[in-house]
């Protein structure tokens, strides 16, 4: 058995210096976030409910949806985004609820805004938000 | 007076010399034993290493791979094809690692990760860790 994954809480790092340095610490992050999966399936008893490659794949494609950005400062500051809410899953400040919703169900319990799915028409926005158009 | 003192340095001189010769040749034949040893063992390992990916290690990396990228089952997959090649981006490769982590129950280092391109890298990798991890 491997040894235990522990999420060691580090203070605020130095921002990164380039774009290199910034995406070693995505992986890095996402790293961290899929070895502490057994930890969150345990607390949040989700093993009927999710396999760890589904929870991964909805890690992975948080992280693709912003794929797009390019600044340092930017990126570093969506990592910070998404270190405080691991932290804040696995010292089980959220509920089941909340996982299930956020991460387990296809787009979540809130609608996405506008500016994440590009591939939809525009038949189909304005059909969603009214019947006159 | 230096007679004596010439005396008494030549006896003293091969004593000494015999005793450090004798040391020499004690400290070269553990030398020589502990390298021939350590040369031994490490040329067994390195021949585990090389022909160390079991079929069955290839094949369960294939399948995971396959699920990640989700390809279709009949495509082929062979030892060396890189996965950048198969349409993995680099955020791919650290999941593919990941699962390969769970599955296998190993934890694969950063360093060691950065260098995995192609399955074969992949399952030797593997077998390496698994190897040393009953001996930990």
């Amino acid at each position: 058995m491997a040894a235990p994954f522990t999420l060691r809480k580090i203070g605020v790092p130095p921002n990164s210096a380039n774009l290199t340095e910034a995406r070693r610490r995505v992986f890095d992050f996402f790293r961290a976030a899929c070895r502490s999966i057994p930890t969150i399936m345990d607390i949040y008893n989700l093993q009927d409910v999710v396999a760890p490659s589904q929870l991964r794949f909805a890690i992975s494609s948080q992280i693709r949806n912003n794929a797009h950005v390019t600044d340092p400062k930017v990126i570093d500051l969506l990592l910070f985004k998404g270190m405080e809410e691991l932290t804040d899953i696995v010292d089980h400040a959220k509920q089941r609820h909340h996982i299930i919703g956020q991460y387990v169900v296809g787009e979540g319990l809130v609608q996405n805004t506008g500016s994440k799915d590009q591939g939809k028409s525009d038949f189909l926005k304005n059909f969603y938000t009214s019947n006159y158009f | 007076m230096a007679s004596l003192s010439a005396t008494s340095l030549s006896f003293k001189a091969p004593s000494t010399r015999s005793t450090r010769i004798s040391q020499v040749l004690r400290k070269a034949s553990t030398f020589q034993s502990i390298s021939f040893g350590r040369f031994q063992s490490s040329k067994s390992l390195r021949l585990q290493i090389s022909c160390a990916a079991k079929p069955e290690t290839v094949q369960k990396v294939s399948d995971i791979v396959k699920e990640q990228l989700a390809l279709s089952a009949d495509t082929a997959l062979t030892s060396e094809s890189k996965f950048s090649a198969l349409g993995a981006d680099s955020l791919d490769t650290v999941e593919i690692v990941m699962a390969l982590e769970e599955k296998f129950n190993i934890s694969v280092e950063e360093a060691d990760a950065q260098n995995i391109t192609t399955i074969q890298e992949a399952a030797d990798l593997i077998e390496d860790l698994v190897q040393k991890k009953p001996a930990a």
